[in-house]
C-alpha cells in the first residue's frame, strides 16, 4: 500500500501535562477513522502508553529489544484488540535511555513508516537524551502545555529546540483548561498562551474528570462519549487527517451551570 | 463562602494577568538569553556612550527586556535619567 507516512512526536518541557494521554487518545480517535497508526513510547525507564491504552498484560517485547535485534519490529508491536489498525511500541521499563541513541530510533521509524500513516512518538518530559531520541525521526511535533506559567516557560525552551531541529511544522495543544477558572481571572486564557509560544493551535482540551476513570480502566477518553476532553482529542484527529473542525465550546451553557456560576460555586 | 464574599468585596487584579506580566517578563529573558553579567556590561556602555554625546547620567540606569509574541522577539526597554552636561566653554564666559 503506497501512502505517505507521517511521524509526529508529542513533546512537552515539563511532566505531567498530559502527553501520554495525548498519544493514546488522539491515536485510537485517527485508528478509530480509519487510518493505520503505531503508536510508539520512547519514554525508556518509565513508560506509560501501554497502560493508557489497556495494553499492558500483552507486551513480550520492546522498543529496545528491536534495536538490539532481540526480537523482529513484527514481533515488538502490540495490536490493539477492538482497533487492529493502531499498533503499540512499548518503551522497556527495566534499562537506560542512554541505551538508544537518535540515529537507532530514527531507523526504527523508517522501518514503520512502510506501514503506518501515522507513528505518534511519545516523548519523555525535558530536554535530555531522550528528548533528542524522541524528535530525531519526527516529521512534525505537537507541544502539550498546560495553561499555568512552568509549563509555558518551559514548552518556549522546548520550541527553540525544536525549531534548531529544522522540524516542517510545530502545532500546540493547551490541555488542562478550566473555563470557570479562566472566566474568574485565575488562568491563563489559550490565547494568552498561544500569543506567548507563538505557533499553531492544534486544540483545546479541558480539564475533565473522566480522564482518572479512563487511566484507571486503560480505556482512552475518546471512547467515551460523555467526556468533553474525549470530544476535543477526537476533533485533534480529525484536524491531523486533515478536517476543518471548529474548537470546541468549553462554557458550558446549561441552566444549572449558569446558576452555579452566578453564586461562585461552579 | 463565595455567595457571601460577592458582597462588600474589593475588586482583587486577576491572577492571570499577574501571571501574564510574569510570564512575558520571564519568556523575555529566556529568548534574549541574557544573563546578569552581560546586563551589566551593556549598561556600563550605554553610560559610556551617554558620556559620548555629552550627557552626564544622574540616575539609576535600567534595561528591561520585553517579549513581543507575534514575531518572537524580544525589546530592550533601556531607561537612562541624563542631563545635558553643560558645555565647559560656557561655563568659563559665565564666569567672566
Amino acid at each position: 500500500m503506497e501512502h505517505k507516512s507521517v511521524a509526529i512526536t508529542v513533546t512537552s518541557g515539563k511532566g505531567g501535562v498530559g502527553k501520554s494521554t495525548t498519544v493514546a487518545s488522539v491515536g485510537l480517535a485517527l485508528a478509530q477513522l480509519g487510518r493505520q497508526v503505531c503508536v510508539m513510547d520512547t519514554d525508556i525507564g518509565l513508560r506509560k502508553l501501554d497502560l493508557m491504552l489497556g495494553l499492558e498484560n500483552r507486551i513480550v517485547y520492546d522498543l529496545i529489544d528491536v534495536i538490539e535485534g532481540t526480537s523482529k519490529l513484527r514481533q515488538s508491536l502490540v495490536r490493539h484488540k477492538e482497533y487492529p489498525t493502531l499498533a503499540l511500541l512499548p518503551a522497556a521499563q527495566t534499562r537506560y535511555k542512554e541505551e538508544v541513541s537518535p540515529a537507532q530510533v530514527k531507523q526504527l521509524v523508517d522501518e514503520l513508516r512502510p506501514e503506518f500513516e501515522f507513528i505518534l512518538i511519545d516523548s519523555p518530559a525535558g530536554i535530555e537524551g531522550g528528548f533528542r531520541n524522541a524528535i530525531a525521526p519526527a516529521d512534525r511535533a505537537i507541544l502539550v502545555v498546560n495553561p499555568e506559567i512552568p509549563s509555558v516557560r518551559d514548552s518556549d525552551r522546548v520550541i527553540g529546540l525544536l525549531e534548531s531541529a529544522d522540524l516542517e511544522q510545530i502545532d500546540l495543544i493547551v490541555n488542562r483548561v478550566q473555563p470557570g477558572m479562566v472566566k474568574d481571572g485565575d488562568m491563563l486564557s489559550v490565547e494568552r498562551v498561544q500569543n506567548h509560544l507563538a505557533i499553531n493551535l492544534l486544540g483545546i482540551v479541558p480539564e475533565d474528570r473522566r480522564i482518572i476513570r479512563s487511566s484507571n480502566t486503560g480505556e482512552p477518553v475518546v471512547l467515551d462519549e460523555k467526556s468533553l476532553a474525549g470530544r476535543a482529542f477526537n476533533n485533534i484527529a480529525r484536524r491531523i487527517n486533515g478536517e476543518e473542525v471548529p474548537y470546541l465550546d468549553l462554557e458550558e451553557t446549561s441552566l444549572i451551570n449558569r446558576i452555579k456560576r452566578i453564586f461562585h460555586i461552579a | 463562602m463565595s455567595f457571601l464574599n460577592m458582597f462588600g468585596k474589593e475588586k482583587e487584579r486577576p491572577t492571570a494577568a499577574t501571571a501574564d506580566d510574569r510570564l512575558s517578563l520571564v519568556l523575555s529573558y529566556q529568548r534574549s538569553d541574557i544573563d546578569e553579567r552581560r546586563l551589566k556590561q551593556f549598561q556600563a556602555r550605554l553610560i559610556d556612550l551617554c558620556d559620548e554625546f555629552g550627557y552626564d547620567v544622574v540616575g539609576q540606569v535600567e534595561i528591561r527586556p520585553q517579549s513581543r509574541p507575534k514575531d518572537n522577539t524580544t525589546i530592550l526597554n533601556a531607561s537612562i535619567p541624563v542631563r545635558l552636561r553643560a558645555n565647559a566653554d560656557d561655563e568659563e564666559s559665565a564666569d567672566l
